[in-house]
């Protein structure tokens, strides 16, 4: 977090006033004073849309702050080492044997007690006793790094459920000891870490926050030239993309590579996004020597030259995840930009100007795929199984293909004697050949015709779905025949485009019920075969109408109104458009 | 200096810019306490890229103060 301290007090309280959604309760319990975190994590939990509000407990009170604050959502314990006791950092060394057992003794217990009272709480990130604000820069292991190691040992062996241990070495670590410890506080006020500390801190457990609250990263999807090799393969060619370990810069892509297939490995879907030939990069795949991400570790590719905001929408629908699932990289600011603002909800990662930064950068955001069940040791290898059957789930056909349609949330709008629509379904009679039961082709004037004859209904659908509206997508139309009680189905059509969602079903129970509400006691239908209709050839018979004749081109049915069987698609909401006010049709 | 002296002090006191100025001070700014104390020298420091020292820490009192003690490391 590049952010000033400054800075984050000031956008951290505009954030706080934006977000509508839920307090996240998050509650600092500490032997030390802790007081900068405060802001610091809200804001960087507040960036993902978290509505964090960090409580600090009082100075040096944890065990009885765990009864006050176990209700929170999220509990972390900054449990120093150097003040279980008033200058233990100095006078631990001077304690013999028995002092520090008595002393490990008496902290255990005190951990006990109080992970005792948080253990229905639902997370508890508890810090690793750390020594490093006080090691000696020699040989010598001091009695204040062994006392930690066995307090660790203890937090390690002895297994809470709803506890977390945080490794807070490695935050000091990747800062560096001088700039995450402050002394001239801790002589003052017990205040030990640093504004960048906490900075890093909260990146640091940012990751298991976000997962536990179900916001973390499914898949990960590459473009190619330049993000999975060096060079771009419709120009450079097959012999000249790099990625061999063997050179300088291929080694670098080589490393990016192995750190996706180390992801895949892990139960992260890696995906490929990018405009090129389809045909080169599947070459690439196949027999590229240096390729490291073959197509068994690739579950999803869009290879073509639409917009790549289109591909990965069609990529979270293949794999039946959200926008906000997915990580994105690429190396142009143009794809990088795009995507950032057509799709927010990606995470979007650009490829670093320096190169040598490209691995380290990646490795730094794979806490986005953070998956809860892979810290646990224990779980982990029944964990990754699931995980893994998931993927291969979704790779091919859904375990269930209704699932997946549930999930679709899709919404049917229909729309009777619509002259709004006259155009669109016009067009559609002419276009549309695969899913189209007649085939007839009607002029926009031969619509108007229909629509304005009392004895002809023009029904047309739009349907809905949680990637979006795919505008009008189907036609009927009926003519009644009053006299005799009879309905005749003379168009029933479909763009292919919503084809496999089982849609046709559900439009059919609503003809069907139009023509029932019209005293229709027989249906009539046709199926006319064309070169490209196979589609439908049974279409009539999966909607239980009687076969009455065929010959090789065309097939009558007829249907008891009253034997008619729904197939019952109960996942597709269907509502009522506009309607027309043109006088409703009645059979006497 | 004295314009990001005021925006530190807004950001973290919590009070709009117009309503502080040179006279501004922990006795007539409502939320300069001691825990905001501590925040508000971190945020100096780390906006200006100094370190104070231990006894300068305790004098960033006001306005005043602040400008004063900064221009020594700032030289």
């Amino acid at each position: 977090m590049s952010v000033s301290y400054s800075e984050i007090l000031k956008l951290n309280k505009e954030l706080g006033g934006k977000l509508s959604s839920s307090t996240y309760q998050v509650t600092v319990l500490s032997n030390c004073t802790v007081s900068l975190v405060k802001e610091i994590l809200e804001y960087s939990l507040r960036l993902e849309g978290i509505n964090a509000l960090v409580t600090t407990g009082d100075y040096d009170n944890i065990i009885q702050d765990t009864l006050k604050y176990k209700d929170s959502n999220l509990i972390i314990i900054f449990w120093e080492l150097c003040n279980i006791m008033d200058g233990l950092h100095h006078k631990i060394e001077l304690f013999n044997e028995e002092q520090i057992g008595e002393l490990f003794e008496k902290v255990k217990s005190e951990i006990d007690l109080a992970l005792e009272n948080l253990s229905h709480s639902s997370l508890v990130l508890m810090n690793k006793f750390t020594a490093l604000p006080f090691y000696n820069s020699n040989l010598h292991i001091n009695n204040l790094e062994r006392l930690a190691v066995q307090l660790n040992d203890y937090l390690k062996n002895k297994k809470w459920e709803n506890v977390i241990v945080v490794d807070v070495d490695k935050v000091v670590a990747s800062l560096g000891r001088e700039k995450s410890i402050d002394m001239r506080y801790y002589y003052s006020s017990k205040a030990l870490y640093t504004v960048d500390f906490f900075k890093d801190y909260a990146e640091h457990v940012k990751p298991l926050i976000m997962a536990v609250s179900g916001k973390s990263r499914k898949a990960l999807i590459f473009d190619c030239d330049n993000t999975l090799w060096k060079g771009i393969l419709g120009e450079d060619g097959f012999e000249n993309i790099e990625m061999s370990a063997m050179t300088k810069d291929g080694s670098i892509f080589s490393e990016v590579q192995n750190i996706a297939k180390a992801l895949y490995k892990r139960g992260i879907l890696i995906g490929l996004c990018t405009k090129n030939n389809e045909k080169d990069v599947e070459e690439v795949i196949k027999s590229h020597p240096d390729m490291q991400l073959r197509d068994e570790h690739i579950s999803v590719k869009r290879v073509n030259w639409f917009d790549k905001s289109r591909n990965l929408i069609e990529i979270a629908q293949e794999l039946n995840i959200g926008l906000d699932s997915i990580v994105f990289v690429d190396d142009s600011s143009f794809e990088v930009g795009f995507i950032q603002k057509l799709l927010p909800d990606v995470k979007v990662l650009q490829v670093p100007e320096r190169l040598s930064d490209y691995p380290k950068m990646l490795r730094e955001n794979t806490g986005l795929f953070l998956d809860m069940s892979l810290t646990d040791e224990d779980k982990n290898k029944t964990e990754i199984y699931k995980v893994q059957k998931k993927r291969e789930n979704a790779k091919g056909e859904f375990s269930s293909i209704e699932d997946y349609l549930v999930s679709l949330k899709l919404k049917m709008t229909i729309f009777e004697d619509d002259e709004t629509l006259i155009p669109r379904i016009s067009q559609m009679s002419q276009k549309t050949n695969q899913f189209n039961l007649t085939t007839k082709r009607y002029s926009e004037m031969d619509i108007r015709g229909f629509i304005q004859d009392d004895a002809t209904k023009v029904y047309a659908f739009a349907l809905l779905d949680k990637f979006g509206d795919s505008g009008v997508t189907g036609v009927g139309v009926i003519h009644f025949d009053s006299k005799n009680r009879t309905g005749n189905i003379d168009t029933f059509l479909m763009s292919c485009r919503i084809i496999g969602r089982n849609v046709e079903y559900v439009f059919m129970d609503y003809l069907i019920n139009a023509m029932m509400e019209n005293k229709v006691e027989k249906v009539n239908a046709i199926y006319i075969k064309t070169l490209k209709n196979g589609l439908t050839r049974d279409f009539y018979e999966q909607c239980s109408f009687t076969l009455k004749e065929a010959t090789d081109s065309r097939k009558n049915y007829v249907l008891d109104i009253s034997q008619y069987r729904s197939r019952q698609i109960n996942y597709i909401e269907v509502v009522n458009g506009k309607k027309n006010n043109k006088d409703f049709v009645k059979c006497a | 200096m004295e314009k990001k002296i005021i925006k530190i002090l807004s950001n973290v006191l919590e009070v709009p810019q117009t309503d502080l100025g040179e006279h501004s001070s922990q006795v007539n700014v409502a939320n300069w306490d001691s825990l905001n104390h501590m925040k508000l020298v971190v945020a100096l420091e780390e906006e200006f890229g100094v370190k104070f020292k231990d006894e300068d820490i305790l004098e960033l009192q006001s306005f005043k103060l602040i400008k004063f003690i900064l221009s020594k490391y700032l030289k």
